[in-house]
């Protein structure tokens, strides 16, 4: 019985740490690539830093210090589409998932748990289907390859994903406290502002999280609707290494990408707890 | 906290004033704003969520049925004239067209490979975890990290820097143990399974993340009277544990399926699509037909192609489901 469970112990911690390790070596393969030269990346594999190389800053200033490669603008643009259709989505889709949670609607035979079904299968909804629509719409307001044109893209998917998770997190919060400030004499504006946000700034903020990692991250729109003063990170670092010409830049684009995926995944592991229902787009309890 | 239950339904006003403003401000800009915009809460419920359905409708609605209309005509960016109504011929068109036919064959065999992959390391970490005493809440946090970091950045580490075909590790350790380099991206099945690879990284990421919440959320009652009732281990996990688990399983298989058919940042990262176009996804393929080339309409209707497909698949997979469910859990009865 004994041996029986130190053998299921040691099964278990096997496939623990193998996978552990198949998912964090990428990640220290591209820490140490960040600091390796471009000589480096064309002989031979290195792995470990003063031993097979000898780690340089040298891609770090090639990036940021405007000596080279620049990559200042696609992050400014990322940071100005992920944050401007983060809030946007947030401040509409809160507004909606709220009134799905407190009231009733009906509109002839649609109810609102076919509204509630509808917000969420826009995330199952293949974008190629609006490639084609967005590329002439956009075209003909003149948003094609402008920030303000991608922020506009990206409400379509934050939108309907915010107001579907605020009003599964409402959902889950009683009824009685709001109706009860209602008859104490709150208008339904002062209950949202006083009672339902504070009480439900834990969902808010997750909901916020996930759309601004999900815009952050976010390929096909910018390749669709951007090509050069708009492009966006992930872009930018597609562009890059997939040159046609010339030796492809490993080193400066092994820093940008290394950049590039700090603020989702600090934001996100700082807030897991109350983002993980949102990942799992409430299939689980 | 005492919460006083409602009485009235909401949305009336209550009869004594003298009652009121106790839990908010009186003066605040928001009460004055309700004052002055004087709403009745029956309207509120309108102004609240009528702003997010506008931008659905502008944003997703719409171009879905502008893209359908024009699937019936002969758009083309780079041609002066005007588009005319053709009918049908761009769908009898992508039907018979090798250059859809092919990207669509490519992204099932994508979506199959990858999905099963990463169905079967997911159940298999995941209840590793389940059963994980010590560095429990270490490894559950570490295994979301892949949700977080995008696509395109994996598929650049991986797909590029690490399966490079001479400077990768991927290549020096096959080498370094003295066996046959493998072509990863020059061979259109090694490039396949490169992508398959790559895309594993973050894929069985969310299985696990859903499998272990799904575990976690299981009745214990059954496993415990079988334990009672003296089944082993293995057959507690067997009879008990995986059936219960099942719908779980058929919903995070479902969701993964239809992200893996609409693949496209880690293909136009790692292969763009290569060799040939042996790893061409169908949203790869709508990109390069109606942004690239111009040809609007026929993008379009391989954009809706794609979505028959994984309409198709799904009500399919949901009818094959429904019965092995229903089944597990009867079995449980």
């Amino acid at each position: 019985m004994k041996q029986a469970r130190l053998v299921r112990s040691i099964v278990v911690y096997a496939i623990l740490i193998v996978w552990s390790l198949y998912l964090f070596f990428p990640l220290y393969w591209l820490f140490i690539a960040a600091f390796k030269t471009q000589l480096d990346f064309s002989r031979y594999a290195t792995y470990l830093p003063w031993v097979d190389f000898t780690p340089s800053i040298k891609p770090f200033v090639t990036v940021f210090g405007g000596t080279g490669m620049d990559a200042t603008s696609p992050f400014k643009n990322s940071i100005v589409i992920a944050l401007g259709s983060s809030i946007i989505a947030l401040i509409l889709g809160s507004m909606a998932g709220y009134a799905l949670a407190r009231y009733d609607f009906r509109a002839g035979r649609i109810r609102n748990e076919h509204i509630i079904l509808f917000l969420i299968t826009q995330r199952m909804f293949p974008v190629a289907v609006l490639a084609v629509p967005y590329l002439l719409m956009f075209r003909e307001l003149n948003l094609l390859d402008t920030q303000l044109g991608m922020i506009i893209g990206e409400l379509a998917f934050a939108t309907p994903f915010v107001a579907w998770l605020v009003r599964d997190f409402f959902a889950g919060l009683p009824r009685e406290i709001d109706e009860s400030a209602l008859i104490d004499g709150c208008s339904r504006l002062q209950v949202l502002r006083y009672i339902a946000f504070p009480l439900g700034a834990p969902g808010l903020v997750a909901a916020f999280i996930l759309v601004f990692i999900g815009s952050w991250n976010d390929y096909f729109l910018a390749l669709v609707l951007t090509f050069s003063q708009g492009i966006t990170v992930p872009l930018f670092i597609q562009m890059q290494s997939s040159l046609v010409t010339g030796v492809t830049p490993w080193a400066n684009i092994a820093v940008i990408t290394l950049v590039s995926i700090l603020p989702p995944v600090i934001a996100g592991l700082a807030l897991q707890r109350y983002i993980t229902r949102g990942l799992t787009l409430g299939a689980v309890k | 906290m005492e919460v006083p239950v409602a009485i009235r339904p909401a949305g009336q006003e209550p009869v004594d004033a003298s009652l009121a403003t106790k839990s908010a401000p009186a003066a605040s800009p928001f009460s004055r704003l309700a004052r002055a915009t004087a709403l009745s809460d029956q309207q509120y419920k309108w102004v609240l969520l009528l702003p997010a359905i506008v931008v659905i409708f502008l944003l997703a609605i719409f171009p879905m049925a502008f893209a359908f209309v024009v699937t019936f005509t002969n758009w083309d960016l780079y041609l002066v004239d005007p588009p005319k109504f053709i009918g049908l011929d761009q769908w009898i068109r992508v039907l018979t067209d090798i250059g859809f036919l092919i990207p669509a064959r490519n992204t099932i065999v994508f979506a199959a490979g990858a999905v099963t992959f990463e169905f079967l390391v997911g159940l298999i970490v995941a209840l590793a975890l389940n059963n994980c005493g010590r560095g429990r809440t270490f490894f559950r946090i570490a295994f979301l990290l892949p949700l977080m970091v995008s696509p395109v950045a994996v598929a650049f580490i991986m797909g590029r820097t690490m399966f490079d075909p001479s400077v990768g590790p991927a290549h020096d350790i096959l080498v370094s143990l003295g066996m046959m380099p493998i072509p990863w991206l020059i061979d259109s099945f090694w490039a396949m399974i490169t992508l398959i690879i790559v895309d594993s990284w973050g894929g069985t990421a969310f299985m696990i993340l859903m499998l272990t919440a799904g575990l976690q959320s299981l009745p214990q009652e059954p496993s415990e009277a079988a334990k009672v009732d003296g089944a082993s281990e293995w057959q507690n996990l067997r009879y008990v544990t995986l059936p219960l688990l099942a719908p779980v399983m058929v919903t995070a298989v479902l969701i993964r399926s239809l992200d893996a058919f609409k693949v496209v940042d880690i293909i136009a990262t790692i292969t763009g699509g290569g060799p040939g176009n042996a790893t061409e996804s169908l949203t790869l393929r709508v990109y390069n037909i109606a942004v690239r080339g111009g040809d609007v309409s026929y993008g379009a209707t391989a954009g809706y192609g794609l979505v028959i497909i994984m309409t198709v698949f799904t009500v399919l997979y949901l009818l094959a489901t429904r019965s092995s469910v229903s089944a597990a859990i009867g079995r449980e009865r």
